[in-house]
């Protein structure tokens, strides 16, 4: 599993120059910064800084790269907490849970369980990259449109799980984002619910409606409220609680582990990443969890589940990329495009050939991980003060940051017009106590639940029986009834316990 | 089955409208569906969603219907003044998303925060004036600097 010699070579290449880790601490201050503002993505913020790495040798431009992607990817947790805006697909089960807990009063201990779960989740991520990246490669390239959509599927039965009080409401919330996901043109070349506007022909733009949905919809709903902490003790900033906070996530080992092996094994995935891993890792926990009804009302170990499992889809993601040379999203798309930049070809040759320089890229994200330990420590000391904000000013200025971010995107006024919209429909939602989070699942999973399932129908011809030829497809769907009905049975031994309780009460 | 005299049934209006809007997207999303192509590969997934959707709409109806008993008090309402800002900021909002190309972004963000700052609860207008001035500013010229695309401007 491991190459002693490369990993030497690693060393080599690592200790022999400065110029490897100038760019360590720089990348990770980007990264915290711009995946912190609300409509700047891990990709936009590698994409500004991917001219510079012209400039840089191989490893230090790679080196630079996966640090503001390390850092961003902690980044976008802090305006969840803070603003429940997710400043990624990455943070949205961060919300959850993360603002919640601000809202009671422990932005501190949300923010240093995130940045705890984070870090954990990225050294055993890249820990697992370091043994499993051959065997991991192998896995993946066999997965079909069939396995694909297991897996979206199983996402989808996220839905069920997330819903409010009412499950056929928090179902129709999920299966209206599942359809506003399909909207535009789809794999196979059909254009639907357009109403003739051509930005809607690649969908609803995802970015906008997200932060419309969960944020925009939530501070119009905030309008009457004078602190986002109403009282006025709660409020202070204590970087003691902070790291309260960190020590209380590392008292969730198995949460963080579980949300780790989901964040690498979903991450691994092309075009599925860390946008579901989340999600699963947030699920799985809530369902095994003795406290789970508290999940949603603001339970510390929601926010380990999402940020160990959207950090570790980092390692995952890598292993796809370098193994494979397939991005598995827009990060990845860049780090490849940075390799072609200095000549270099991701995939199996480059893995085979430079195993030195592969394991040198794992080891300096280890070092890249606990540097965030201390870079974001510092940053979410900063970023804490937010509650102190008055919500006369906060509102309408995060509102206009919300807006400025989603034409950020692509410099058209698609982002600002959807994220109004969905805006307006979050709040009537709301209102009528619809989870907005099954809408913003289903508008994740749309396009790629119904394009794998094409696939699959004109793979299979049709024909049901093609299921038997997948044992992967059929393993996942074994373990999503196997979490079904873990779910139904940690409800009833809830509903038992609980029982008892109201009996003795 | 007869029906309880000493109840009366509250309907919820807005939840009703709220119903009637997803409804009818839902509707119109899969006659559009159909109407571009009765082949499976546009109808796999969509038609058999949209059926879903529409019989968890029929499902959720009922719930806008409550029986509360004739002598009950009624749930304390929220104020009016509470819905009216709330409505009066998603106004702004859609003011500054279909204004900005056209006024500049800065005129638009600064009459936005203009308004949105007086309707979230600042009184004095030396603040509300200087706040949205300093900040639309900082917006301008720190998102100018990040992102790629030009912002269209008519004073800064």
């Amino acid at each position: 599993m491991l190459d002693l010699a490369s990993i030497q070579g690693a060393f080599d290449l690592l200790t022999s120059s400065a110029s490897a880790w100038v760019f360590v601490i720089p990348g990770l201050l980007i990264g915290l910064f711009f995946g912190s503002m609300p409509g700047i993505s891990i990709t936009m913020a590698m994409a500004i800084f991917l001219p510079m790495t012209l400039y840089m040798d191989f490893l230090p431009a790679i080196i630079f790269l996966t640090a503001i992607y390390t850092g961003a990817g902690f980044g976008g947790s802090v305006p969840a907490v803070l603003m429940n805006i997710p400043g990624t697909s990455s943070a949205v089960a961060t919300t959850f849970d993360g603002y919640p807990m601000a809202r009671s009063g422990r932005h501190n201990e949300a923010l240093g369980v995130a940045l705890a779960a984070s870090v954990t989740g990225c050294l055993a991520s890249y820990l697992l990259l370091l043994f499993l990246i051959v065997p991991v490669s192998s896995v993946v390239l066999k997965m079909g449109p069939l396995e694909m959509s297991a897996v979206a599927i199983w996402g989808m039965l996220l839905l069920g799980s997330l819903s409010g009080n009412s499950l056929p409401r928090g179902l129709l919330a999920g299966v209206f984002g599942l359809l506003l996901g399909t909207v535009g043109m789809n794999t196979a070349g059909y254009v639907r619910g357009t109403m003739g506007v051509p930005w809607l022909l690649d969908g609803v733009p995802t970015i906008p409606a997200m932060m419309g949905l969960l944020a925009a919809s939530q501070l119009i709903g905030l309008v009457n409220t004078k602190y986002l902490i109403e009282d006025e003790g709660s409020r202070k900033i204590s970087f003691a609680k902070i790291i309260g906070g960190f020590r209380l996530s590392l008292s969730f080992p198995t949460i963080i582990l579980r949300g780790s092996l989901i964040g690498v094994i979903i991450g691994a995935i092309p075009g599925v990443g860390s946008s579901i891993s989340n999600l699963l890792s947030y699920s799985e926990t809530k369902r095994n969890a003795p406290d789970g009804d508290s999940f949603g009302r603001g339970n510390p170990k929601g926010v380990a589940a999402a940020e160990a499992a959207n950090s570790s889809s980092e390692g995952g993601a890598m292993a796809t990329m370098l193994a494979l040379g397939i991005p598995g999203g827009g990060a990845t798309a860049i780090l490849l495009a940075a390799f072609a930049t200095h000549n270099i070809v991701g995939g199996p040759s480059f893995i085979a050939n430079s195993k030195d320089i592969v394991y040198a890229i794992i080891l300096s994200n280890f070092a890249q991980a606990l540097l965030l330990l201390g870079v974001g420590l510092g940053f979410v000391y900063l970023a804490g003060y937010i509650v102190r904000v008055p919500m006369r000013f906060l509102i309408p200025s995060v509102l206009v940051v919300a807006v400025f971010g989603s034409y950020a995107i692509d410099g058209t006024i698609s982002g600002p017009i959807t994220l109004v919209v969905f805006a307006i429909l979050g709040w009537a939602m709301v209102r009528y106590d619809y989870p907005v989070a099954a809408t913003v699942v289903g508008l994740l999973l749309g396009s790629l639940v119904e394009g794998n399932l094409l696939r699959t129908w004109q793979i299979s011809g049709g024909d049901p029986a093609y299921a038997l030829e997948r044992p992967g497809a059929l393993l996942i769907f074994a373990l999503m009834a196997l979490s079904i009905g873990l779910t139904a049975w940690s409800a009833r031994r809830r509903r038992r316990a609980a029982i008892p309780a109201a009996g003795s009460g | 089955m007869t029906m309880n005299r000493s109840h009366r049934i509250v309907v919820n209006w807005g939840h009703l409208a709220l119903l009637a809007v997803i409804g009818s997207v839902i509707a119109a999303y899969l006659l559009d569906t159909r109407a571009t192509s009765l082949r499976v590969n546009n109808l796999l997934f969509v038609q058999p969603a949209a059926l879903i959707g529409l019989l968890l709409v029929l499902l959720v109806v009922p719930q806008c219907f409550r029986r509360r008993p004739a002598g009950a008090e009624a749930e304390p309402a929220q104020p009016l003044s509470h819905l009216a800002k709330a409505a009066g900021l998603m106004a702004a909002l859609v003011a500054l998303a279909l204004s900005m190309e056209r006024i500049g972004f800065d005129v638009a963000t600064f009459c936005f925060l203009l308004a949105a700052l007086r309707l979230c609860g600042e009184r004095n207008w030396f603040v509300n004036l200087g706040y949205s001035a300093v900040f639309t500013a900082i917006l301008i010229y720190g998102y100018g600097t990040i992102i790629p695309f030009p912002f269209p401007l008519t004073i800064l």
